[in-house]
């Protein structure tokens, strides 16, 4: 990583530190200070927006590690969400097992059957694998509708809030320190693992798999290992989403959000630490920036019928290709030339 | 190079401002000097729901428009609506409903099943009531804080089923029925009751097919449910897959030559659009009136309709939520009445509004509508509508749905 000017490190530890100077201390200081006082200062609407941000970054983060970091490419992510919020709604409904149980599980579950589908991975791959996690999409929702008697079919499943020991998080605010809790237990985690043997056993099997097989990198492990560790997290985040909503229906997963997925790690850029952070945080704040403005457009201006409407699927997809185009390493990476522009201040020229 | 230090400069404090005044502004919208009534409409404009939401959408806030600009409000209050897009995506609809109680509204609507199942636990859990225009059984069984503004696709399907044998079915042995289903709570609360009540009203059902809202081609279900040679085919869907089953029955020779008849959520002007000739003669359920239906809410809808939504007009999705704002405003001056505008709260406005409504008549827009104890559906009336030459004709006056005792986990 590179620091300011004028900055060195002597030690090995201090190397491989992610925090590695005073400013990076007081900046991730104050970030806690933010987070840990946002409640009082957000209203009970963008803490769900919150919310639902962490338990998107934590399922973006697997896809992330899945997609860009190994280079398996998975269409089915939401379906191994849903993996995740069944089994923890299940599990805490229907045999009123605790939360946490319910939460590790929803993880190993999804995180298994991540495997199951990943192991076309050692032989296909590119679009050959994707349209096989495609498949992994469909097969699971249609268990999810049709095993009736565990999961509630069509119906559903109703989902009993989080609880540990007696702190019940029913409000909010109680529920927004759980999900950012985990999530930055997860950034912590991701970041972590790409620096890993495992982290860059993935990027050689991503660049160039025959190459990483040559230098004894086991593929099928390693691919099945990426499989289990983010199909693992959208298992959580799976899990977070079912006791936040509070109830739980195989509709509420489709392709498009796994789609949307895909979209955000995009943006956000594949392969980096931060890239789901960012994805996560453009695409559901333009989500919810579209949801505020639409109706202040069509109170504020004649506007033809349904007009407004059609803002949101329009900008979404304008933004894929904007980033597709102008930025293909995604947000991270502009962040990375910010940050590098800042290192060298006053002296960026 | 100060310029562009500068312009990086304010780039960085424009966007640290916007996040944080976004908050700020939203929490200064939330309370003004004259404290409104406030309702939210959580609706689902676009997203794969479009067809049926966007004309609920036009119908309930044009209602309120007139509610507000026409009428004077409620008791003289006038109605603030807080309404978003759902996108017909769960997650969206957690955390407009969080809004929503957040922004101190009073009450809170939605147009399907599935948004409502997605707002319903953590409404229930603030006791902050509301209600869906189309809806599921497993909704309000048990009853709690969510209510159904119409009979739900069980009762359609109950509502049927009874017409149909009282009416049409000449046969001696019991009627085989087959149904063609749209994989989500639309099509399982007609599953759910065809399970509670065939055996006991005397109908076989021969066979249960799913589709999904996308299809493009029910071909090879309809082959299977032709082999079983069903008197009735029953679709609980929406309008778009409804015509393609109806199409495909016409090439497989299978209709006419049996009866079909669709769930409410099927059966509007756009599946006559869309199915063209072949809708013909098909029955539907409904619980509304018809366009140009001489009902005193009629001139006054179809006025804003045409001037406001003009592409809606004779789409009965329209009527629904134009009854549903007729509703909401009831609600409303049945809770101002009975506690005063400054001491409303959800709470109170289910006790006093919700729960004291009584043989309201929306104008003849749909049946009355009335809470009954141990009962969440306020309006429990259908009628049988036929397709006559591309119109939609009702056949029957109101038709009462009774109660289905369901058990759901």
């Amino acid at each position: 990583m590179d620091l300011p000017a004028g900055t060195r490190n002597y030690t090995y530890a201090q190397d491989m530190a992610i925090f590695r100077t005073r400013t990076h201390w007081v900046l991730l200081a104050v970030l806690f200070v933010f987070l840990f006082t946002a409640p009082l200062y957000w209203g009970n609407y963008w803490l769900g927006v919150a919310n639902l941000i962490g338990i998107t970054i934590i399922a973006a983060t697997g896809l992330n590690i899945l997609t860009g970091y190994c280079g398996q490419l998975s269409i089915g992510h939401a379906g191994f969400i849903a993996v995740g919020a069944y089994t923890s709604a299940v599990l805490t409904n229907r045999f009123e097992l605790p939360f946490l149980v319910g939460l590790i599980s929803a993880g190993l579950i999804a995180g298994l059957i991540g495997m199951i589908f990943g192991i076309p991975s050692l032989r296909v791959k590119g679009f050959y694998l994707a349209i096989s996690t495609i498949a992994a999409q469909f097969i699971i929702i249609w268990v999810l509708n049709h095993w009736t008697s565990v999961t509630g079919g069509f119906n559903g499943i109703s989902v009993p809030p989080a609880s540990i020991g007696s702190i019940v998080f029913i409000s909010q605010t109680s529920y927004f320190y759980l999900v950012m809790i985990i999530t930055v237990l997860v950034i912590f985690l991701a970041k972590n693992l790409a620096r890993m043997r495992p982290g860059r056993a993935f990027v050689a099997v991503r660049d160039n798999d025959l190459a990483a097989e040559v230098m004894g990198i086991n593929l099928f492990r390693y691919k099945l290992l990426a499989f289990f560790i983010g199909c693992f997290l959208a298992g959580i985040a799976g899990s977070l989403l079912a006791h936040w909503i509070g109830f739980m229906n195989a509709e509420n997963f489709t392709l498009i959000d796994s789609v949307l997925y895909i979209g955000m790690i995009i943006i956000g850029g594949l392969g980096t630490a931060a890239g789901p952070i960012f994805g996560a945080l453009f695409i559901r704040l333009l989500q919810q920036g579209i949801t505020l403005i639409a109706p202040v457009l069509e109170n504020t201006f004649t506007l033809p019928a349904g007009f407004t409407t059609g803002i949101g699927p329009m900008v979404f997809g304008l933004a894929i290709i904007l980033f597709l185009i102008l930025e293909p390493r995604g947000l991270a990476h502009r962040w990375q030339l910010f940050k590098a522009a800042y290192r060298l201040w006053p002296f960026s020229y | 190079m100060n310029w562009r230090k500068l312009l990086v400069l304010a780039g960085v404090v424009s966007l640290a401002l916007i996040i944080t005044m976004i908050p700020l502004l939203s929490a200064g919208c939330a309370g003004s000097a004259e404290q409104p009534v406030k309702v939210g409409f959580s609706i689902c404009y676009t997203g794969p729901a479009a067809e049926k939401g966007r004309p609920m959408g036009d119908g309930k806030l044009d209602c309120m428009k007139y509610i507000n600009e026409e009428l004077g409000g409620v008791a003289g209050h006038q109605v603030e609506v807080i309404w978003r897009d759902n996108q017909y995506d769960a997650a969206k609809a957690a955390t407009i409903i969080n809004e929503l109680i957040s922004s101190e509204c009073l009450l809170f609507t939605t147009n399907s099943s599935k948004m409502m199942m997605a707002s319903a636990e953590t409404a229930n859990r603030a006791e902050f009531p509301g209600f869906a225009v189309f809806s599921a059984p497993v909704l309000t069984n048990p009853p709690q804080h969510i209510y159904a503004q119409m009979p739900d696709y069980g009762d359609d399907w109950a509502a049927f089923a009874k017409y149909y044998l009282d009416n049409i079915w000449q046969g001696t042995e019991k009627p085989k029925m087959a149904l063609h289903l749209l994989n989500n709570t639309t099509g399982s609360g007609a599953r759910d009751a065809a399970n509670a009540l065939a055996d006991e009203m005397g109908i076989e059902i021969v066979a249960d097919e799913e589709h999904t809202a996308t299809t493009i081609s029910e071909i090879e279900s309809l082959t299977r449910i032709k082999a079983e040679n069903p008197d009735i085919l029953y679709i609980s869907s929406t309008p778009q897959p409804t015509s393609i089953i109806v199409k495909n029955a016409v090439e497989l020779g299978m209709y006419p030559g049996m009866t079909i008849a669709c769930g409410h959520a099927s059966f509007t002007s756009v599946l006559v659009e869309l199915a063209g000739t072949d809708a013909e003669d098909v029955y539907g359920v409904f619980p509304t009136v018809n366009w140009g239906d001489d009902v005193p809410a009629m001139a006054k809808m179809t006025e804003y309709c045409q001037e406001y939504h003009p592409d809606d007009f004779g789409n009965m999705d329209y009527i629904t939520c134009w009854a549903e704002g007729l509703i909401v405003a009831e609600i409303l001056r049945l809770a101002i009445d009975n506690v005063g505008v400054d001491n409303l709260t959800p709470q109170a406005v289910e006790e006093y509004g919700f729960k004291k409504l009584n043989n309201f008549d929306v104008g003849g827009l749909h049946g009355p509508v009335t809470y009954t104890p141990g009962d969440n559906r306020l309006s429990k009336s259908v009628r049988i509508f036929q397709v006559q030459n591309g119109e939609i004709v009702a056949i029957t006056g109101w038709v009462e749905a009774p109660l289905i005792p369901y058990k759901f986990d």
